[in-house]
């Protein structure tokens, strides 16, 4: 998980490095309004949106053919079923198609926007995402919410008190955040809030109540890496000539702070907490465990520990087509927060 | 006169007092992650301990005698051959959305079941070689098999044989898993997966078997949430956020035990124990000397301690000592014997030749490999074993797998050792296991006179005889050591005191909540 998350954050700056490259590139082919490349660049990204989805789509297919197991088999073996009636059922799931079948009849059956029955559930696998799809959004935006806050607080606070207690302090929570396994952090957090305090319900999903333990572990995880970052590019931006100049004008601190320093120190953050999904995704698994809340992460798991194909399937995409959203959310955000970007 | 009105008042007082008043609400921790729950095309445990309530079956089984008594079916007769199985239904009884049960309703819900477009994964295998039904008269079903099949009755009296309404089932086709209508003391209201489950009182409910205590339903609902990650459900417990919670780790259990507010109900369940297949077709377990020295060196009773706090008993052979047919001569077997066991090892011909601590035959290292699942305890199970063969000079090479992948390894014969456990009321199970065509045939036994039990007692319906025949192949699994028993399975529910009145069918796993009351 962590290692991970590191190759996201080095990915992350690869990925601001290269688009700063390609945006300057796009200015200097002479485009004079702001509009015109922001539209054009909104364009190309969607079409490698399609072609994102669909590599997503193949890997999901190819993945789970690696795995091993047998569908029918998993399915069928508790109850005793004959080999011949496991057969059967193999046939009936079209696992008996040659795969490049398979793989046509998929991705068909994905042009129409079908995803297809659930092998475990017997229902519909879009009906059984859109049922825990609410859920998982809403854990990961308060916990994005929560996580980015947090972390710019602590950050910022770090930048401007570096090396005395105060920054020791919030490095140290973020280190905190960092390494601290949700399913561990989730069980304190219960045991504190829930069991001997009793201000927050320890399960179930639905109303705020119910969201405020599982954002606040999920998003105190994520806070360790926003911190970090911020903190690093307020440092940096505080030693620019414009904050001195800014200073030397005798501008107020509060508005040099929030204007010319927290803009443009933010703007890396902001990508990497877009990048940051697919932890969530994963953490929102555990999250969702721990708290005993509906979601999309519980869905997944069960689905890939019964090779149930047309939900893992399902799941990918959803979350690939995720991904692809917040990503695009977060680069024009960028844009809008850093004008040097532009 | 006076006098005696008064004492019927305290009377009437006091026995207001005691009784726990009818109403009320309950919150039931499930512990499983959502799942289909539609009973006749899936399989869990968990689906049956709502659904129990909202369906009732055929025939019901009563837990204390082991005998079947009347339920949806008032009397039934089983023919000369054993092929036939004639019901005879009760009448007046109305599913909750208002549709009459009769004959056609259980021809109706058979022939959904073993249809194989709804793909059962259970319920179709537990009708056995069933051939077709047919309606002799409104209230009269008949039950053809293509041949005998004891285990018929103990299947129709399981939720996952249980009747749905016709009409609701063709109303909602395949969302019908959310909109479940049956004929039982409560009514499924609604299903949000993954989140929760609502029961609603049935107020006409008026046909329970004999086996409930009440008429109807006492609670007015029950909620059911489910609790995936182990650790949480006795915190959801005592927080108050559940009543009753099922499978608390055994180390929650001993403490919720010294606590005033709540209980532990710990319930046996029948079926197959959780015990260790030895692969009899791959050396060094092909020789019988080196299974029944695992068998002796292996500490059960450390790890039923270690592991399971003393929650569960130690097994003693392949069925649970709960389930009808169990032999408890297989206790005599393979007691703890570290001794013992290094004798028959050395006399299979292993000794550590070269000082290393770990056993050699032919220059070959006396190891083993042993896959596990990271549920049910089996990695500290495995964990603990490990430790105690490595003492023997044995080394164990272990490795958690997936289920599907276990299969798969089963399957290929590459395992040495592979634990497994299911729960199951009747003996029939074995077969599942131990027959030489099995699809969990992990032991790779090939033992024809064994297959000839295990068949004949599926077929046999005298109670009796299929006793001593499963009694027959238990003694055989523990003389030909196929198995290294470890614990019999006990569901510790964690329960609010203030809920009584809690029974179990005779799965162990499915509450009777018609008869739960709440005190105060």
């Amino acid at each position: 998980m962590f290692v991970g998350r590191h190759e996201a954050q080095r990915s992350a700056i690869s990925f601001v490095v290269r688009h700063k490259a390609q945006r300057s590139a796009v200015s200097m082919g002479g485009a004079q309004h702001l509009s015109y490349p922001m539209l054009g660049y909104t364009f190309r990204r969607l079409l490698g949106a399609v072609l994102v989805l669909w590599l997503a789509a193949t890997l999901a297919f190819g993945a789970m053919q690696l795995t091993p197991g047998d569908p029918a088999q998993t399915l069928l073996a508790a109850s005793g079923a004959s080999p011949e009636e496991v057969a059967r059922r193999r046939t009936q799931l079209g696992l008996d198609d040659p795969l490049p079948v398979q793989y046509a009849r998929y991705l068909a059956d994905l042009a129409r926007g079908d995803l297809g029955v659930s092998w475990l559930h017997g229902r519909s696998v879009g009906r059984m995402i859109l049922e825990q799809l609410p859920a998982t959004a809403e854990l990961a935006l308060a916990a994005t919410a929560f996580g980015a806050l947090l972390g710019m607080a602590l950050g910022l606070l770090a930048a401007l008190y570096r090396e005395t207690w105060v920054d020791a302090l919030a490095t140290g929570l973020a280190v905190l955040g960092l390494s601290t396994p949700v399913f561990w952090s989730g069980l304190l957090v219960i045991l504190l809030f829930s069991l001997y305090l009793g201000w927050f319900p320890s399960a179930g999903s639905g109303d705020l109540r119910h969201l405020i333990l599982p954002a606040a572990t999920l998003g105190f995880a994520l806070s360790g890496s926003v911190a970090r970052l911020v903190r690093a590019q307020v440092i940096e931006v505080l030693r620019m000539p414009f904050v001195m100049a800014a200073l030397a004008r005798g501008l107020p601190l509060r508005r040099i702070l929030l204007l010319h320093v927290l803009r443009p120190a933010v703007g890396p953050a902001v990508t990497v907490v877009a990048l940051q999904l697919g932890f969530l995704l994963s953490g929102a698994v555990v999250t969702e465990s721990v708290f005993a809340r509906q979601g999309l992460g519980r869905l997944a798991v069960q689905a890939i520990l019964w090779r149930d194909l047309p939900v893992v399937r399902g799941v990918v995409l959803v979350g690939a087509l995720a991904y692809l959203l917040t990503s695009l959310l977060a680069d024009l955000l960028q844009v809008w927060l850093d004008p040097r970007l532009r | 006169m006076r006098r005696l009105f008064i004492l019927l008042l305290v009377a009437a007082a006091l026995t207001t007092g005691c009784t726990p008043r009818p109403g009320g609400r309950i919150v039931y921790g499930l512990t499983l992650a959502p799942s289909g729950i539609d009973p006749h095309i899936n399989a869990s445990s968990e689906l049956g301990i709502p659904l129990t309530s909202v369906y009732d079956t055929l025939i019901y089984q009563d837990p204390k005698t082991g005998e079947f008594v009347s339920g949806l079916a008032q009397k039934w007769e089983v023919s000369e051959d054993g092929r036939v199985y004639t019901f005879h239904l009760r009448r007046g009884v109305k599913f909750h959305d208002g549709t009459p049960f009769n004959a056609e309703a259980v021809r109706f819900n058979l022939e959904r079941i073993t249809s194989p477009d709804l793909a059962s994964q259970k319920a179709r295998f537990m009708l056995g070689p069933y051939e077709r039904t047919e309606v002799v008269d409104e209230y009269t079903v008949r039950i053809v098999l293509k041949e005998p099949f004891a285990p018929l009755l103990d299947s129709l009296s399981q939720v996952y044989l249980a009747m749905a309404s016709p009409a609701a089932v063709q109303k909602w086709g395949s969302e019908y898993q959310l909109h479940q209508v049956g004929t039982g003391p409560f009514v499924f209201v609604e299903y949000v997966p993954g989140d929760h489950l609502l029961l609603r009182r049935n107020p006409d409910y008026a046909w329970g078997p004999p086996v409930y205590q009440h008429r109807t339903a006492q609670l007015e609902e029950v909620e059911f949430r489910f609790f995936t990650d182990p650790a949480t459900r006795s915190p959801a417990l005592e927080s108050g956020e559940a009543d009753v919670m099922g499978e608390i780790p055994p180390q929650d259990a001993a403490r919720l035990q010294g606590s005033s507010d709540f209980r532990i109900e710990a319930v046996a369940i029948p079926g197959v124990s959780l015990m260790l297949f030895m692969n009899t077709a791959r050396p060094p377990l092909d020789d019988l000397l080196v299974r029944q020295a695992l068998l002796f060196g292996t500490d059960r009773q450390a790890i039923i301690s270690t592991v399971f706090r003393g929650t569960s008993p130690v097994a003693c052979g392949p069925l649970a000592a709960i389930t009808f047919g169990y032999n408890p001569m297989v206790c005599e077997f393979y007691p703890y014997n570290p001794g013992q066991a290094a004798m028959l090892l050395e006399q299979a011909g292993w000794k550590d030749t070269d000082g290393d601590g770990v056993r050699d035959k032919d220059g070959q290292p006396l190891a083993l490999d042993l896959y596990l699942m990271g549920w049910g305890y089996m990695p500290e199970v495995g964990q603990l074993i490990a430790d105690q063969w490595a003492r023997l000079g044995i080394r164990v090479n272990s490795q958690v797998v997936s289920y599907p992948e276990a299969l798969k390894i089963a399957q290929e014969g590459r395992h040495h050792l592979m634990p497994f456990n299911l729960s199951g009321s009747d003996p029939d199970i074995l077969r599942k296991f131990f027959h030489s065509q099995a699809g969990f045939n992990w032991a790779k036994v090939n033992d024809p006179e064994m297959d000839g039990w295990l068949e004949e007692a599926a077929r046999v319906s005298d109670r009796n005889r299929r006793a001593d025949l499963y009694s027959q192949v238990q003694t055989r699994v523990m003389e030909s050591a196929l198995v290294i028993p470890i614990r019999d399975y006990v569901n510790l529910n964690g329960v609010n005191n203030r809920v009584q009145g809690l029974r179990f069918d005779a799965r162990g796993w499915f509450p009777w909540l018609i008869d739960v009351t709440l005190a105060r």
